[in-house]
Formats: C-alpha cells, sequence, structure tokens
C-alpha cells in the first residue's frame, strides 16, 4: 500500500466517522457537508492556479452556474436529486465552454483580469432576470428525492453529508490520478515554463482548454451540491467575492497540495461558523486572514508542513552523511 | 425616446470619464509592479468618507475635494510600503488576494464608522444649477466632473512625458532592472507610482460621491467597470483607458436607455468582442504580461 493511499484511507475514514464525533462539539452535520463542497470548489481553483499557474479568480461562475443549474431544474422541470446534480454540473462545464475561449487569450495576471471580469457577468444576469432566478432574492426550493424508477426517498442531513463525502472522495481520487498523468505532469510543466513547453511542440492552449473544461466542472458540481445542501439559490455565488474565497481556501491550506482545500475549507468554513455567532464582524477577520495568509505562510499549512518535512529530511541525510564526508565539505549547508 | 438621446450620451460620457481615471490609476499600478488592486475601490469610498467628514465639520467642497485625495493618498503609500511591498518579488497573485483582503477589511470599517446607509455628500451650491449650451442644457456638477477629470488626466499626461521622474517612470516599465542599473531608486519609483495612482482614485472618488452616491461598497461598484476598461483599452496604455472608458460609458448609457436590463451586460459584450478581434485590447502593446 502506498503512503498516500495510506493517507486517503485515514482521511476518509476519519470523514465517515466525523459525524459521530459532531454532537460533542455543537456543530451540525450540514456544516460539514458544506466544508466539503468548498473543498470541492476549491480543488476546481487548484488545478487551474495550483497545477497550472494560471490565477482563477472568476471560478465562482461556475460554482453558481451549477447552483443555478440545480435550482431552475427543479423548479421549472420537476427533476429528482441525480438530475438536478447533473444539470448543475454540466451547467458549469457550458460555462467552461463559453468563457474557456476568452479566457485563453491571456496569461498571467491578465488571465485573472479576464477570469474575474467574465465570471461577473452570470452575477448579472442572475440578478437582472428576476422573474426567472428571483433576482437579488434567490430562489428556494424543496430538496427533491432521489428517484428511480422502482424506488423513491429523500436525503436527511446525514445521507445527504455521506453523499457529498462520497463525491468528494471521488474527485480525490481523480485529482490523484490527473496528477501523476502524462497530462497533469504537463500542466505543472506550463506553471513552470509555458513557452519551453511550446517549443516542445505541445499546444499548450489546448490543455489549459482541458484543465479549464475539468475545473468548471467540479466547480459546477461543487455548486449544484452546495444549492441542494441549502435548498436555495442565491447571485452572490455567482460573485467575484465568492470566488475570491475559494481561492483564500485553496491558498491556507497548500497550493497545488491534494488536501489542501479540504484543510483550508475545514478552518474556513467552521472558522466562519464560530466567528459569525460571537461578532458579525466575520469580513474583518475574513481580510485579516487573507493578509496574514498572503504574509505569513503563503506556502499554506500544509505546503509549510511539507516545507518542514523536507528540511528536516535534507538535515537528517546531511548529517549521517558527515562522518564519511571529509569534514569541512557538508558542514553549515543546511 | 430620441430626446433623450443627448443627455444620455453625455451621461455616458461623465461615467466614461469616471471608468477612465479609475482605470488609468489601476493600469499604472498593474504596469509597473504587477499588481492588480482590488483595494482600489476601496481607496475611493476612503477619499470619499474622508471628504464627507470634513465637509460634515465646516469645510469647503473645494478644501476637501483637494486634501481628502491626498490624506487617501497616505494612507495608500503606508499601505504600498507595509503590506504590498513584500510581495513585489513574489507572484502577481499574491498581492492580488491580498489587496482583496485589505478590501474586505476596509469595508467592514467604513460600515462601523459610517453606517452601512449611504451618507449624503453634496456638490457646492455654485454647482447645483443647470448650464444652457444652446441646444441642450446640461446639470453643472456633472460638466465640472467632466472637465475636471480631463483636467487630472491632462496633467497626469504631461506629468509623464514631460518630467524626468514620469519618463523614469515609463522606463522602469519598460525595463526595472536596467532603470536600478542606471542609479534611480526603484523603490521610490514604485512608492510614487502607487501614490499617483491612489490619487486619481481620491479624486474620482470625492466626485462621484457627489454623483452617485456614497456607501461601503460604492468605490467597488466602479471598480469592476474600470477592470474592463483596462482589458479593452490595452494594458500600458493612457489613452486605451480613456478611450476603453469612453467606449464603456456611452455602452452603458446606451442600453439603459434603450434595453435597460441589459446595462451591465453591454459592457461585457464589448470586452468579448474586442478581445476576440484584438487580444491585446485596442491600445494594448504586445507582450505585457502575456
Amino acid at each position: 500500500m502506498t503512503p498516500a493511499l495510506r493517507t486517503a484511507l485515514v482521511i476518509g475514514g476519519l470523514l465517515a466517522l466525523a459525524p459521530l464525533v459532531l454532537p460533542l462539539v455543537h456543530l451540525d452535520v450540514s456544516i460539514v457537508s458544506e466544508v466539503l463542497l468548498f473543498a470541492i470548489a476549491a480543488m476546481s481553483v487548484n488545478l487551474l492556479l495550483g497545477y497550472t499557474g494560471l490565477p482563477a479568480f472568476g471560478n465562482a461562475a461556475f460554482f453558481g452556474l451549477g447552483s443555478y443549474g440545480a435550482a431552475l431544474s427543479i423548479k421549472y422541470a420537476h427533476v429528482h436529486f441525480i438530475e438536478a446534480v447533473l444539470v448543475g454540473t454540466l451547467a458549469g462545464l457550458v460555462g467552461g465552454l463559453i468563457l474557456g475561449p476568452f479566457l485563453l487569450r491571456r496569461r498571467g495576471i491578465y488571465f485573472g483580469l479576464l477570469a474575474i471580469a467574465f465570471g461577473q457577468v452570470f452575477y448579472f444576469v442572475a440578478y437582472r432576470f428576476t422573474n426567472v432566478t428571483g433576482g437579488e432574492d434567490g430562489m428556494n426550493f424543496a430538496r427533491p428525492y432521489v428517484g428511480f424508477p422502482s424506488a423513491h426517498f429523500s436525503l436527511n442531513e446525514m445521507s445527504f453529508y455521506y453523499v457529498a463525502l462520497a463525491i468528494y472522495l471521488g474527485i480525490v481520487a481523480l485529482f490523484s490520478v490527473v496528477a501523476v498523468s502524462p497530462f497533469g505532469r504537463t500542466l505543472v510543466a506550463i506553471r513552470q515554463n509555458e513557452v519551453r513547453v511550446r517549443y516542445l511542440g505541445i499546444n499548450t492552449d489546448r490543455f489549459i482548454f482541458v484543465a479549464l473544461l475539468i475545473s468548471s466542472t467540479i466547480a459546477g458540481l461543487g455548486g449544484a451540491m452546495f444549492a441542494l445542501l441549502i435548498n436555495f439559490a442565491y447571485p452572490l455565488t455567482l460573485d467575484w467575492h465568492q470566488s475570491g474565497d475559494f481561492v483564500l481556501i485553496m491558498i491556507l491550506g497548500g497550493a497545488g497540495m491534494i488536501w489542501g482545500p479540504l484543510v483550508g475549507a475545514t478552518i474556513f468554513v467552521i472558522g466562519k461558523d464560530i466567528i459569525s455567532t460571537i461578532t458579525p464582524l466575520w469580513q474583518i477577520f475574513l481580510g485579516a486572514l487573507f493578509i496574514a495568509c498572503v504574509l505569513g505562510f503563503p506556502k499554506g499549512i500544509l505546503g509549510s508542513i511539507a516545507a518542514l518535512r523536507d528540511r528536516r529530511a535534507l538535515a537528517r541525510s546531511s548529517a549521517s552523511e558527515t562522518p564519511e564526508a571529509p569534514a569541512p565539505l557538508s558542514r553549515g549547508t543546511t | 425616446m430620441l430626446e433623450h438621446l443627448g443627455p444620455e450620451l453625455f451621461n455616458g460620457l461623465v461615467l466614461g470619464a469616471f471608468y477612465a481615471i479609475v482605470a488609468i490609476g489601476l493600469s499604472l499600478i498593474m504596469n509597473l509592479t504587477g499588481t492588480i488592486n482590488m483595494a482600489h475601490g476601496s481607496f475611493m469610498t476612503l477619499a470619499g468618507y474622508l471628504a464627507f467628514a470634513m465637509i460634515s465639520r465646516g469645510t469647503s467642497f473645494w478644501f476637501a475635494l483637494l486634501v481628502a485625495p491626498l490624506l487617501t493618498v497616505i494612507v495608500g503609500i503606508v499601505v504600498e510600503r507595509t503590506l504590498i511591498r513584500p510581495l513585489y518579488k513574489r507572484e502577481p497573485f499574491y498581492s492580488l488576494l491580498l489587496t482583496f483582503g485589505l478590501s474586505l477589511v476596509a469595508e467592514e470599517v467604513f460600515h462601523l464608522i459610517w453606517g452601512a446607509n449611504g451618507v449624503p455628500l453634496s456638490p457646492p451650491a455654485s454647482l447645483s444649477g443647470t448650464v444652457q449650451l444652446g441646444f441642450m442644457s446640461f446639470p453643472a456638477y456633472r460638466l465640472f466632473i467632466a472637465a475636471a477629470l480631463v483636467v487630472a488626466i491632462v496633467a497626469l499626461a504631461l506629468f509623464l512625458t514631460r518630467t524626468r521622474f514620469g519618463l523614469r517612470l515609463r522606463a522602469a516599465v519598460q525595463d526595472t532592472e536596467m532603470i536600478a542599473a542606471l542609479g534611480t531608486n526603484t523603490q521610490v519609483l514604485y512608492m510614487v507610482n502607487f501614490g499617483l495612482g491612489i490619487f486619481l482614485a481620491g479624486i474620482a472618488g470625492v466626485l462621484a460621491a457627489g454623483l452617485l452616491g456614497l456607501s461601503p461598497t460604492s468605490g467597488n461598484a466602479l471598480l469592476m467597470p474600470a477592470f474592463v476598461t483596462v482589458i479593452i483599452g490595452g494594458m500600458g496604455s493612457l489613452f486605451g483607458s480613456i478611450a476603453g472608458g469612453l467606449l464603456i460609458g456611452f455602452a452603458i448609457s446606451l442600453t439603459t436607455l434603450f434595453i435597460p436590463a441589459a446595462s451591465e451586460v453591454s459592457m461585457y459584450v464589448l470586452m468579448a468582442i474586442v478581445l476576440l478581434i484584438r487580444p491585446r485590447g485596442l491600445f494594448g502593446e504586445e507582450g505585457i504580461f502575456g
């Protein structure tokens, strides 16, 4: 069993048992579902920003499209749970297909600028078309049944959590496959030096487009599940502030780390829940968290731990080599 | 409907001038340091509130129009030196994230001090009437805003092209290392450049407060159109920002008149078209930030 798989099994097991512990710390199971869904959204950012190096500051657009896709299909087509999730996911993918050709035109911070600006289009659409989307008030609905031809059953908060967990772990599995695939390696190479990758004869636009489509689909899936969690879709899920939160969650956990979004989302969602009950000034804490994270530990929590472990390992290996090496060379290198 | 066309186009012009001046400030900062200043709108709001605080304590509008932006510049430079400076050597999205956090904090602080609802900042009585210009009448305050913004933009253009400091600034955008090697203190350049961008934001903030209202989020409402302006006009081009701002201003005013529901979306459509035809923006230079 590889160490990565062991970590995955331990974390998956802990998450599966989490609902048993929650009553002890006075947390609702729906808040842990929210953690998982925000982690999913942050993973969609991670693919673009953490792996490929593109400042994806507009992923709330896909997340919100997922939310509205689910909500609209429930309200106007009366679909069941699974179909609503699929429609939402598809809405995210379609969003990626629409915006992709524009976003691909530029790189670097210009990409970030385009992502912020284009992401905002859907916000205004949802905000303006009040008679379809409910405008600023959003739209609420009753959570639909999970329907099969033979049976119907409803999801309570607990079973919803396990559905979210299954989806989350599925996406983690997908990421771990993608990360070591030639496709994933190419994305990392693009982050490190896109010009060189192009000189190798690789059409980087195509790779980035596919990454964007995967990212938007995952974000759409997360958004659809989020709407079904709170039985509500509202325009602020499409707003660039929401995109900023996703980026923060990703950076907080550790850019490019597979478990980073989960760590970031846990701190973000639960921190928000606790602080909001104490003071109405959550936004100041959030802003301070952004600033502290950027200045204090830009590698994020898992990134900092990994860096620390690397340094230790380096110190250990050089320490064990010193007796053999003719003394002065290796002294003080760490 | 057509009799509204003239006034509506004039509104578009004023709105466009606002977008242009905010975009120029953003563009200055972005060009030299690669920082997308998400807190730009907060600096506008800050200037507006400072002016409001001064005027409500009895100073004249004119005094506030000059001093509030200067005080905002001081705050801006302190922020730049302490928070943004450490990030210049890192990837640009870190400074984006930091200024985003700043804008969240600022919004809540404005909220705490001045309340969630808007406060009134009325233009002076001498600018409250209308001016007859033969074929139609214009609100004096809007005419004044248009004039003031034009003066600010021309002054900036002269500063950038006719002074040694402006020359160094433009040279640093092209090659910061070379400028540093030739003996210019680049940190001073960064600082003054940031202050200049904030000063423009401050003037726009005070003027906008008298026209569009003043609330904790009012500056941010101008930020998104300013981003779009930078994209349409092209990064690194003063003229591009002006042209982009005016284009958006007219697009918004015309859609407000004919298809009100699409007024916000119109600028994005414009942006999409420009990107398809000319990815670098109307007057942008090839190769700046990819």
